[in-house]
């Protein structure tokens, strides 16, 4: 086994961008690559397979320049025998040419060989319904994000079975697939997963494999025990002293995640007969009916209810509708049939604008949004962000104290001042979430909130929203990240969403 | 001589070197601020004292009449966006109303037809005694060009705050209590759009220098049989309007026929020569300077 390793350096306008020694990769092995968004997990792959723009960035390669570094045959052989699956299908996808005519592009095979991985990745026999898919060009809604996703990963897999058909034993291979489950539920990400491991088996290839979905080490260690020792999971973090890659115990991860357990199994906390918050089923929002059902009664809808010193899940497939949910009940979204009911004081649709304001938000709830990107104003500093909140919020010695726990370092007046753009996706989300913690409400909204963070940091906001569960808030959580909130929350606060299309609803009802 | 890299202002002037090389806006800057000490020099040496004090008076009072215009346009705008913005969202339905009919009218008025009538009332004013001193009468003028620039501040207020509403940390914020006047006025307006005024805020700096001159020169006939343009602070519409100085502009057309005319013109001509070069050349140089700043913030 020999090992591929690469000193990278790239920079735009004298401003370091990447600077990396010694990025180790194992030949013919798969490789999962941790760490927390917004690092340069994207950027060192894309270098590495030779796909960075050398004109408009200054880009070293083992101390080559990088027009070189393409130019070499190691680099032309693997952009030859290799597939690139991006992390943001839409933007990889000519919205001019159906997705069949796209199978058949460049070095991918013809479309008929498609049709036995588009079957298995649809996980339908279909022929009809993947013909239509093949057939439609891709607009921004159409397909949907997770069929997007698919279509990418149906050009790798053409890759590796032509790959296979070579014959080659030799032939040097870089397959990337950067966040290939970020829109996938968790089943059409095992069948991915397994689909690859299949293909892995039969001819070993170099796969880099980024992702920030920890759960995937799960479903990975299922997989037969001769392809174990042929998968490393390395980390990438950034410290004080720049970028470093370090080996992932797997075992770590999930020793941690058997330890959880629901914080009511061990603390007996006082139950509130009335609850904080109460959210009728049967929304209408966006033409949809959205329907609750819990585990207490799973043949009838039932209200989410969030009592003092409780954490309840929402769970749903992605585009479903449970952010949509969420800023319904945050009266962000105009929504019929609302009723939520918080304590003394009930809010419907009918609601006015100034009691979500003086009475609600920021005061007795709140919501973190999942994107931190587009949650935080890019162009205001780390104080900036935290500057205007309501007065009855922390002082500002419990602030920097509540930062230096989340970001898990010494907060400095430098670190107050950098602007919000130049943090990493990993630290946005970090300071996305201390701004809702910051406020204190009785109820606090999190959604999707561990997206972009690394394993620490994980273990670490959770211990914080376990203490404030301790200090009797009521917590929603809404993520796709099943397996670690499923562990954390008692199975009967975990709530199901779905969503019924109110013309369908209303034809039904008409028969 | 060796330089001496360690010295800051080895330093400052390779930055500002580097920075210049870059941005387009900044070499324009350069230009114009260059172009305008060049003149000033050369008028210093050659233009007669009274034409070189009239000159001076000229382009202080454009340059703070439109400076002016450009202040007051941002606090118009800025206030009477934001409260349409709120009158909106409060669905206060009759003082909105009010407020869209006022600058529809306004749009309706061509720009130069309401500085005009502008002039009118300064007139008025000067003859009832209202408005004597130079500096309250730039002031009352660039107040009426303000009412026309501010128009587009108004538009830029409100197109920006829809275009933050639809994303996610608007709402963000809200749910995190803050006031939506924060909001909007420091994270919407303040943060994430301030380049975006930059450039609107240069282009109306040449707009307001190229409506006054062009008003200054069509009154130049003047107003009534008590005011005329003698009354009013010198500008360089007004100045340009002077005979002497059309005069001077009409001699260039004699260098086209006859290239030997040329010394003259940079000698003999000198008022009425500046006066139109000041003039396009701030306005191409501030042409030039808007569109290297929406280059280089790519608004």
């Amino acid at each position: 086994m020999s090992v591929l390793s690469y000193d990278i350096s790239i920079s735009k306008h004298n401003r370091s961008l990447v600077q990396i020694e010694n990025f180790r990769l194992e030949e013919n092995h798969i490789t999962f690559l941790f760490g927390e968004s917004g690092i340069g997990k994207s950027l060192i792959a894309k270098a590495v397979y030779g796909l960075l723009p050398p004109e408009e960035l200054q880009i070293s390669l083992n101390g080559e320049p990088y027009v070189e570094y393409c130019e070499r045959n190691h680099t032309q052989e693997i952009q030859r025998n290799s597939f690139f699956v991006f992390q943001e299908p839409s933007t990889h996808l000519d919205p001019l040419l159906t997705l069949g005519a796209q199978v058949e592009e460049g070095t991918l095979p013809q479309k008929l060989r498609a049709s036995g991985i588009l079957e298995r990745l649809w996980n339908t026999s279909d022929q009809e319904l993947l013909d239509k898919i093949l057939g439609v060009y891709p607009k921004p809604y159409r397909p949907s994000g997770g069929e997007k996703q698919r279509f990418l990963l149906v050009m790798a897999f053409l890759k590796i079975d032509l790959l296979l058909e070579q014959m080659d034993d030799h032939a040097r291979t870089m397959f990337v697939f950067d966040e290939p489950s970020g829109s996938l539920d968790n089943h059409f990400r095992d069948v991915f997963l397994s689909f690859l491991l299949e293909k892995f088996e039969k001819r070993k290839f170099t796969t880099l494999l980024i992702t920030h979905d920890y759960s995937i080490i799960s479903a990975v260690r299922k997989a037969d025990p001769n392809i174990l020792k042929d998968i490393s999971y390395k980390e990438l973090s950034l410290g004080r002293k720049g970028l470093t890659l370090t080996d992932f115990m797997p075992d770590n991860y999930l020793k941690w995640l058997h330890g959880q357990k629901p914080l009511r199994m061990f603390f007996e906390a006082p139950l509130s007969p009335q609850p904080l918050l109460r959210v009728a089923s049967g929304m209408e929002v966006f033409g949809r009916r959205l329907v609750l059902t819990n585990m207490r009664a799973w043949n009838k809808q039932s209200a989410l209810e969030i009592h003092p010193y409780s954490m309840v899940y929402l769970k749903a497939p992605s585009g479903v509708g449970k952010t949509t949910f969420a800023k319904a009940i945050m009266g962000l979204l105009p929504a019929r049939n609302l009723r939520v009911a918080l304590k003394n004081l009930t809010l419907t649709e009918q609601t006015p604008r100034n009691i979500w304001r003086t009475r609600v938000w920021g005061k007795r709830m709140t919501i973190t949004f999942q994107h931190a990107d587009e949650a935080l104003n890019q162009q205001s500093t780390v104080r900036g962000t935290l500057s205007g909140l309501p007065r009855h919020t922390m002082t500002e010695q419990e602030i920097l104290q509540l930062m230096a726990e989340v970001f898990d370092c010494e907060i400095d007046d430098r670190f107050l001042r950098t602007k919000v753009r130049y943090l990493s996706g990993g630290q946005k989300q970090k300071l996305n979430l201390i701004r809702s913690l910051v406020l204190d409400t009785n109820i606090l909204i999190l959604d999707e909130p561990f997206n972009g963070l690394d394993f620490r940091s994980i273990v670490q906001v959770l211990d914080i929203l376990k203490e404030r569960q301790k200090a009797g808030k009521g917590i929603l959580l809404i993520s796709h990240n099943e397996e670690i909130f499923d562990a954390v929350v008692n199975p009967e606060q975990v709530y199901y969403i779905s969503a019924v299309p109110i013309s369908q609803e209303k034809k039904t009802a008409s028969v | 001589m060796k330089m001496n890299h360690n010295r800051p202002e080895w330093y400052i002037a390779r930055s500002l070197r580097v920075l210049i090389g870059q941005r387009k806006d900044l070499r324009w800057v350069v230009l114009w601020l260059g172009g305008l000490s060049g003149v000033w020099l050369w008028d210093t040496f050659f233009l007669n004292p009274l034409a070189y004090e009239l000159i001076r008076s000229a382009i202080a009072n454009t340059f703070y009449g439109a400076l002016a215009a450009v202040a007051l346009s941002l606090s118009i705008g800025w206030a009477l966006g934001i409260a349409l913005h709120f009158l909106e969202e409060r669905k206060s339905r009759g003082p909105h109303l009010a407020l869209i009919f006022m600058m529809s009218l306004l749009r309706s008025i061509p720009q130069i037809v309401g500085l005009l009538i502008g002039y009118i009332l300064l007139t008025w004013m000067i003859g009832q005694g209202i408005l004597q001193s130079h500096a309250s009468q730039i002031l009352w003028m660039a107040f009426v060009i303000s009412l026309f620039c501010s128009l587009e501040v108004i538009d830029l207020v409100t197109e920006r705050i829809a275009y933050f509403r639809t994303l996610d940390y608007f709402h963000a914020m809200l749910c995190c209590g803050m006031k939506e006047s924060r909001i909007i006025n420091v994270d919407i307006l303040w943060k994430s759009s301030r380049s975006h005024f930059l450039h609107k805020l240069v282009s109306l700096f040449g707009v307001a220098i190229l409506l006054q001159c062009s008003i200054d020169f069509i009154v130049s006939v003047g107003l009534s049989s008590d005011v005329s343009l003698s009354n009013f602070p010198v500008t360089l519409g007004s100045l340009l309007a002077k005979l002497d100085s059309k005069q001077d502009i009409l001699a260039m057309g004699s260098m086209v026929l006859d290239i030997s005319y040329l010394p003259r013109i940079l000698f003999q001509h000198l008022q009425g020569v500046t006066v139109a070069f000041v003039l396009v050349f701030t306005l191409v140089c501030i042409y030039q300077i808007a569109d290297g700043l929406m280059k280089y913030y790519d608004l």
